[in-house]
């Protein structure tokens, strides 16, 4: 699926919503709630990934008074990510270098491939995809890297122009050199 | 770079439950089930919204979201037995929101500043308070929010703010370290001082 | 949007203090913390105390009382008096933490840290505190000795003992005056409504909802609200005239402040540290504001007269007169946060920080670190910051977290209110100009002693609270 309204700049969002199969639903949440606690964030050897999400969504919501009820029949375990650049490599990307934690987070989902991995489980994420509607991104033309280096180089800035104001004019100019000639 | 070890940087991000935050970051997740009309509505809404940057001038200006999303699902794959093969009576529209600073004052901004934004975006949609009083209006977003099992931030330390001035920070930097190789102390004690001016909203 | 009528003010049922300040004439302030050991021990000792209580009521010419007294509970309090679990659970979230459960939010770490306070402070042993404001040494000392041979007598205890004096000028410890801008509130402050109300779009005040500030009443939010919706407040009739306290002492490392300023200074302009002490706050130490007079202190200001505070950020959006991060502008941004938003500055109004007001009281204590002096003499001096909220997360914590804890919210980054301090020691401020001028290093001027959330409440429930019957 394409929709050029998950494309904000050059950042994508995606999103992709699969069924939980019945009785697994516990497993899964613990799991997901774990993740923090052991460590860096899978997520982070994505490297293209800004923020995402996982979560399980237990049912529609029912809008008092109007008893809009709308089964989903099951719960749904949702998962977003903005990342840079386009799907088919980034979905690459999440089962290769996320591999693990990959599979054993949508194996408790109905339909997922076994073995969970490779491109029979990119293909599932593909399928299960639902496209935004629209999406905004406040600095969609910078990739990840570049929001860091950004970031990175700010803080020394910021150390830079406080230390700078002692410093006689050539001393001044040699420390600049140093600091950001070769960055 | 993750910082789920540590706290990254003060405490700004208020008002929600852990799980929806990282460092400086808060996820927001919400449903809503969209009335007959919105199902028609909402994609001219998102179709004009995506093409006249002035509709969300005010939203970048604010300045406290890194991604948004709105999203309209109709129906969902099926994948097999056991799904239940459920045929969705309503569109379901699905909001998420990266952003940072106190839940609660994010919230206050929405209702009082983009008001007219949040009529249009939300109006469709089943149960829905006007954004002004905000206590209503926060109940509901509480009532339908849906906390994140796993929440990521790739730069959990930053603000979109932050991001944004860093971003042009570093561009002005570029041509001053450029020229900075073949300038003598005071020319480049001229330009420094031009460009702190330049920047000064930056750092 | 005005209500047809203002709510009318139930002045003898409100505790003195809250909407006007006693006065500068009250140069003595003491803080006595009280433990409850036993909860009819206690009620006895409050219900003698209830008629002791200074009410808002104005005193007649000539009848101004030599001392005054506020009595104010944390949650603690009212459990040690016998307010049941189901009472104490309609109080705010944050009110029944109290304020040590806090400190990660507020950012009380380092050398501020609750374990590091001084003893009984943030422990859940501090249950009542009665305030004394005295116009003597003699008055206070007469009401002290009443109040602690009633502590003495009823078994209880003195937790903690606090005692603050006006310094010389009414300034605080860094040399600032201080206490200007106060809100201004319907039917009660009126007159302060130019520079204390909300800034309107075009130039316009109004005065602030009572119920920001007094519990029982419609605050901004629901003040108009056609079913006579109010806010949350505790189950009647603790729920009526009274309000919130947010009690902190704060020590001041005034030498440190000093050479942080004398250091600078040296960087800056033409050394001129004055200046730079004025951008620090936003106000020149006699309290003449920088928007106002960015180059000298007016020698005609006076926070009083009409128009004396009456001012705003729309003309200084780059923070060339007023910095940006100036504590005053952090603390109380008026229009500044919209102008941050807004095509045309002169139409911004305060729609993303009217909500955060406070009734800000306070006094110093300890004795003046004498002019010149740079070192420390080791004496304990600081401030008593005590403010009256109507809601302690929204007003008091949102200010502190949100705006002088972080710069995000002003695009100032992760700097912190230059003059509050970062226990790091790593922090800069800003001083925009041409060029702009980074003050740092950014060192642990101001560290937490102490603190409490307490309930200050109406006279008719701190009776039936001593009478046993508040549920």
């Amino acid at each position: 699926m394409g929709s050029a309204a998950n494309v904000s700049g050059q950042a994508y969002a995606f999103m992709a919503m699969t069924p939980v199969k019945p009785g697994e639903e516990d497993a899964l949440a613990t799991y997901l709630r774990g993740l923090r606690g052991r460590g860096p964030s899978p997520l982070a050897k994505l490297p293209r990934t800004h923020m995402a999400r996982w979560l399980i969504v237990p049912d529609m919501p029912v809008a008092p008074r109007t008893h809009a009820r709308d089964p989903l029949g099951g719960q749904y375990l949702l998962f977003t990510s903005n990342f840079d650049g386009d799907v088919d490599s980034y979905l690459h990307e999440l089962v290769e270098l996320m591999a693990d934690e990959a599979a054993a987070i949508w194996s408790h989902c109905i339909g997922c491939p076994q073995p969970a991995e490779g491109a029979a489980l990119k293909a599932y994420l593909h399928r299960n995809q639902v496209d935004s509607g629209f999406a905004f991104a406040a600095y969609g033309h910078a990739s990840v890297a570049r929001v860091k280096t950004a970031l990175d180089k700010r803080a020394r800035l910021v150390d830079f122009v406080v230390r700078a104001q002692a410093m006689a004019p050539a001393e001044r100019r040699e420390a600049f050199l140093k600091e950001f000639g070769s960055a | 770079m993750s910082a789920h070890t540590a706290p990254a940087g003060p405490v700004t991000a208020t008002g929600t439950d852990a799980r929806n935050v990282d460092g400086q970051a808060i996820a927001i997740t919400v449903f809503s089930t969209v009335k007959w009309w919105g199902r028609l509505f909402l994609p001219l809404l998102f179709f004009f919204t995506a093409r006249i940057p002035k509709l969300t001038g005010t939203l970048a200006k604010l300045s406290f979201i890194h991604f948004a999303r709105w999203t309209i699902v109709k129906k969902l794959p099926y994948n097999g037995e056991p799904q239940v093969k459920q045929k969705l009576r309503y569109a379901h529209m699905y909001f998420e929101s990266n952003f940072n600073g106190g839940w609660e004052e994010y919230i206050d901004a929405f209702s009082h500043i983009l008001t007219r934004g949040m009529t249009a975006f939300w109006g469709s949609s089943y149960g829905f308070p006007k954004p002004l009083p905000t206590a209503p209006f926060k109940s509901y977003i509480q009532v339908n929010e849906i906390e994140a099992d796993h929440y990521y931030s790739a730069y959990p330390e930053a603000t979109s703010t932050m991001i944004q001035r860093a971003l042009v920070l570093d561009e002005k930097l570029a041509p001053l370290k450029r020229d900075a190789e073949r300038m003598d102390p005071d020319a480049f004690a001229a330009a420094y001082r031009a460009f702190l001016c330049d920047v000064q909203h930056c750092l | 949007m005005r209500p047809a009528a203002a709510p009318q003010l139930e002045l003898p049922d409100i505790q003195g203090d809250i909407l006007r300040a006693y006065g500068n004439r009250y140069a003595r302030t003491t803080y006595v913390f009280v433990g409850v050991p036993d909860a009819a021990a206690g009620r006895a000792w409050l219900s003698g105390l209830v008629d002791r209580v200074t009410t808002a009521e104005r005193w007649p010419r000539g009848h101004r009382p030599e001392s005054t007294l506020n009595v104010a509970l944390t949650c603690a309090g009212l459990a040690a008096l016998g307010v049941s679990e189901a009472v104490r659970d309609s109080f705010s979230t944050e009110f029944r933490l109290g304020m040590a459960a806090r400190a990660d939010l507020l950012g009380d770490a380092g050398p501020s840290v609750p374990s590091g306070w001084d003893p009984g402070l943030g422990t859940g042993d501090a249950h009542v505190l009665v305030t004394i404001n005295a116009r003597s040494a003699e008055a206070l000392r007469a009401a002290l000795g009443e109040l602690e041979s009633g502590i003495a007598a009823a078994g209880l205890s003195v937790i903690h003992t606090e005692h603050g004096k006006l310094l010389g000028g009414a300034r605080e410890h860094f040399g600032y005056s201080d206490g200007f801008a106060q809100p201004a509130i319907e039917g009660a402050t009126e007159d302060r409504t130019p520079g204390g109300g909300v800034p309107l779009p075009g130039g316009k005040w109004r005065p602030l909802a009572l119920g920001e500030f007094i519990l029982g009443y419609g605050d901004e939010e629901t003040r108009n609200d056609p079913t006579g919706r109010l806010p949350s407040a505790p189950d009647a009739p603790l729920g009526r005239n009274g309000t919130y306290l947010v009690w902190r002492k704060l020590h001041q490392d005034v030498a440190l402040f000093r050479r942080a300023l004398r250091d600078a200074a040296a960087l800056y302009h033409g050394g001129d540290e004055e200046k730079l002490a004025a951008k620090v706050v936003g106000r020149w130490r006699d309290g003449t504001p920088l928007v106002r007079s960015p180059d000298a202190p007016d020698p005609g200001f006076n926070a009083k007269t009409p128009g004396g505070n009456d001012f705003r950020y729309a003309a200084d959006e780059d923070g060339a007169r007023c910095p940006i991060g100036a504590h005053i502008r952090r603390s109380n941004p008026r229009d500044a946060l919209d102008v941050l938003i807004q095509k045309d500055p002169t139409d911004a109004g305060s729609q993303l920080s009217f909500r955060h007001r406070m009734i800000r009281r306070g006094m110093p204590y300890g004795p003046p670190l004498p002019d010149g002096v740079t070192e420390d003499d080791g004496e304990p001096r600081g401030l008593v910051f005590t403010c009256f909220v109507g809601s302690i997360s929204r007003q008091f914590e949102a200010v502190q977290v949100q705006w002088l804890n972080d710069g995000n919210i002003f695009h100032l980054g992760h700097d912190k209110d230059f003059m509050l301090g970062d226990p790091d020691g790593t922090g800069k401020m800003t001083v925009q100009g041409d060029p702009p001028f980074f003050l740092g290093p950014q060192g642990c001027f101001v560290t937490t002693r102490g603190g409490e959330y307490l309930f200050v409440p109406g006279i008719t429930a701190l009776a039936a609270i001593a009478d046993g019957v508040a549920g």
